[in-house]
């Protein structure tokens, strides 16, 4: 018997990639507006590129001055801006499919992580594509096209240099042969699509355009909303203030504050609200910001901690709840948001930590509002007597808060709970009515009484019994 | 709220007529025997009855959730309850139990106010009429309802789904606002029939109009994606068509009586310059000026045919 192995019958198996994987596979994974903000990311993270070579500039915000515009038709789509473009030393990144394990760090606060954001947005829109750049004395064209896409032995992509410099140093996508479901989104549902496209920017940049940034879809700019919390600032008292905590952990910042944004709903709201969503809801919740963007808007499920541990699901008389908390580290890997940046990671250890603190502030906020809604208009003196203040703002004012070391959870930092009103008890001698009638019938008594259709029915119902009570008498 | 009688509403009088005028422009092409009317008639039932003087091999049913409001019905039914069902319901209740196996349709969602619970059920019917249904849907459109800077906020809090942009606030002008209400509807028919589904919502005519409060008015066809020219063409002759979203058509018919009518009558139709061949022909001014004058005279140029007649009549 030989003692020699016996010939490998087997060969190495090619493991190298296919373009379809990418061309067809990833873009699935990914929503057309997902990948149009994974473009607006690239916008961001020049500027702070830029921002790191140049500096501030005197720019009284941190995105000051920068620009992005968006457009779309039924046969392109085009997004340009002056963020300082792509370096060419950062070409292998910016345009191979993934991330090299070796690749030097990008500038601090950036979002980029897989490498794979710009083209699986071009992928997922179009066949032919051209992206034109600026930084500095760099000044080039890329450009892909349809022979490109479908030839499995082509994996380097032609660069020429600019035709012409640009006024400002950034990069111009054009998108171009689109699929025939993202050309019917641009024509067909251009409007519709239009609206859920800057309401997302509008979220999910809530931050950055507050900062400075300048967002432009189909030439009209994007307005961000940010949420306010009410807060007292006059500190001798006790008031409607944030619930407050910071920490730092392996290299991520953590800021958390949640409270009131306005008056808790009275009980005819909440019944207008469920009977004819004539309130919307889109404002409570919880928002979640890495770097700055928001990877969950508003959300109000489990993911943040409603419904779960104490803390009860959400539900309308909740509508005045708002939480944002922040993670910022310089490298973004280390932030728990899910490879798309458009969610939150649930299993990060940081953020099932983080949670708990969230799950916290809910429970001292929905308390407050269940021991209070039955006096929602005395409670609304509690609210109004606070200012309502932007998260930056905020962190400002949470300077001359009181806060206390919190050594011994996970993570450790400080931490701010207020100290809010509580209700009187109800005296002994008082009962509390309470009735329901038809929308326009309390709408004709209310004309009858007040020669207002519109009279708040809780009002319609105590003047009727005021006037019963004084025929009593 | 309480309306003012339908022979003081002469606007509205005249957009129920284009109802029953876009209902001919597509009679050609369908077999009406295969339709059922869906309204919301109020007291009076006064659609049903067009309806029904019209069109009467068009089933008809009627929703209405108030018990008075019923009980007036019934007496004021125009036809048998063979062809008129009169159903005491909600719309919303109406609309859970509603599929396209009950046929084509023809729906009025004729709402007194704004809300986002009547464009929440536009959205729902859209998804559930067959191929080939019409929608008219008529909302409140009333700027002084947002003057108070609360209110704002509410429209754009309560609105926020449907509207071009979220910072958008409602605006001071009518028209604006008309404008605005059909672009809500826009955003909302392309919602809920994206471009991803089969069929398509194609409007082919919207005014709005102010008999007292404003209101904003849209009729639209559900058809398959494939069907859209032949709807646009079913339409293209028609006077009062705006088949690709443009500006709402204004409503606004002057007062006149019938002497008056009769004598401007004998100079219509014309093509253009109407209001001043009008005015000629009146000779005195029935507004302040010549300018609103002329401006209410095309107004009866263009919607003379829809016009009713209110007679003084000894019962």
């Amino acid at each position: 018997m030989s003692k020699d192995k016996p010939a490998n019958p087997y060969q190495s198996v090619d493991a190298t990639p296919v373009k379809s994987f990418f061309v067809h596979m990833l873009t699935r994974d990914i929503r057309l507006e997902d990948a149009i903000l994974d473009l607006l990311d690239n916008c961001v993270d020049g500027i702070l590129r830029a921002k790191l070579t140049a500096g501030t500039n005197g720019k009284k915000a941190p995105y000051d001055g920068y620009r992005a515009e968006i457009e779309f038709r039924n046969d392109s789509f085009t997004i340009s801006d002056n963020c300082g473009g792509i370096p060419w030393d950062l070409h292998d990144y910016a345009f191979r499919m993934g991330r090299m394990f070796d690749r030097p760090s990008d500038a601090p606060g950036t979002v980029g992580v897989y490498g794979i954001g710009m083209k699986r947005a071009i992928f997922k829109m179009g066949k032919r594509c051209l992206i034109s750049t600026q930084n500095n004395k760099d000044a080039y064209d890329v450009e892909i096209d349809p022979d490109w896409t479908n030839d499995e032995s082509k994996w380097r992509i032609p660069v020429h240099p600019a035709k012409k410099r640009l006024t400002e140093d950034g990069t111009t996508v054009v998108i171009g042969d689109l699929y025939p479901g993202v050309a019917s989104r641009f024509s067909e549902d251009a409007k519709a699509f239009e609206s859920e496209l800057e309401r997302m920017v509008a979220t999910q940049y809530v931050l950055i355009i507050d900062k400075g940034f300048r967002v432009k879809i189909n030439e009209h700019g994007v307005r961000a909303r940010p949420t306010r919390l009410i807060f007292n600032e006059n500190l001798g008292m006790n008031g409607i203030r944030p619930y407050i905590f910071k920490a730092r952990s392996d290299g991520v910042d953590v800021f958390l504050a949640i409270g009131f944004t306005r008056p808790i709903p009275s009980q005819d709201e909440i019944s207008q609200e469920q009977e004819e969503k004539k309130y919307s809801s889109l404002d409570a919740g919880w928002t979640v910001v890495c770097n700055d963007r928001a990877v969950l808007y508003c959300d109000r499920t489990e993911l943040t901690g409603w419904g779960e541990a104490g803390v009860p699901r959400y539900h309308t008389q909740f509508i005045a709840i708002s939480g944002i908390v922040e993670f910022r580290a310089d490298d973004p890997a280390k932030l728990p948001t899910t490879t798309t940046k458009r969610g939150i990671d649930a299993s990060s250890a940081l953020y099932l930590q983080v949670k708990n603190r969230m799950r916290e502030g809910m429970r001292m906020f929905t308390n407050y509002t269940n021991q209070w809604k039955t006096h929602p208009e005395e409670s609304r003196k509690h609210i109004e007597a606070g200012e309502p203040l932007s998260f930056e703002d905020i962190k400002k004012a949470s300077a001359g808060l009181a806060f206390t070391a919190t050594r011994a959870s996970v993570p450790s930092g400080e931490l701010y709970k207020p100290e809010l009103p509580a209700p009187r008890k109800l005296k002994p001698n008082m009962r509390r009515i309470a009735y329901i009638k038809r929308a326009s019938e309390v709408e004709k008594v209310g004309e009858y009484l007040f020669d207002d259709a519109g009279t708040d029915p809780s009002t319609v119902g105590e003047r009727c019994f005021d006037l019963i009570l004084k025929d009593a008498k | 709220m309480r309306q003012p009688p339908y022979q003081l509403r002469p606007n509205k009088a005249v957009d129920r007529l284009t109802l029953i005028d876009a209902i001919r422009q597509f009679r050609d092409a369908h077999d009406l025997r295969e339709y059922t009317y869906y309204g919301m008639g109020g007291p009076w039932l006064e659609d049903f009855r067009l309806i029904y003087d019209f069109y009467p091999e068009i089933r008809m049913v009627s929703i209405e959730s108030d018990e008075n409001v019923y009980r007036r019905q019934q007496f004021h039914i125009p036809c048998h309850r063979v062809r008129l069902d009169l159903k005491r319901t909600e719309f919303n209740s109406f609309l859970a139990s509603f599929g396209p196996e009950a046929g084509k349709s023809i729906f009025w969602l004729d709402y007194l106010w704004l809300r986002y619970a009547h464009i929440d059920e536009f959205m729902t019917l859209l998804g559930k009429v067959p191929a080939d249904s019409m929608i008219k849907i008529s909302l409140r459109c009333e700027p002084k309802d947002y003057l108070e800077d609360k209110k704002r906020k509410e429209f754009q809090r309560e609105f926020e789904d449907v509207l071009p942009h979220p910072s958008v606030e409602p605006p001071v002008s009518f028209a604006d606002l008309a404008k605005l209400v059909q672009e809500m509807i826009q955003i909302a028919a392309q919602k809920a029939l994206s471009s991803a589904m089969p069929f398509k919502f194609v409007p082919v005519s919207s005014f709005c109009y102010a008999d007292g409060a404003g209101m904003f008015t849209l009729t639209g066809i559900v058809c398959r994606r494939t069907d859209e020219s032949k709807v646009k063409s079913a339409f293209r002759s028609w006077d009062l068509r705006n088949l690709s979203w443009g500006t709402p058509r204004l409503i606004d018919v002057p007062t006149l009586s019938t002497k008056e009518r009769l004598h401007l009558q004998r100079q219509l139709p014309r093509g253009n310059n109407a209001g001043r061949t009008l005015l000629h022909a009146l000779g005195y001014l029935i507004e302040d000026d010549r300018p609103q004058t002329e401006a209410r005279l095309q107004q009866y140029a263009d919607f003379h045919h829809y016009f009713p007649y209110f007679m003084k009549a000894i019962p």
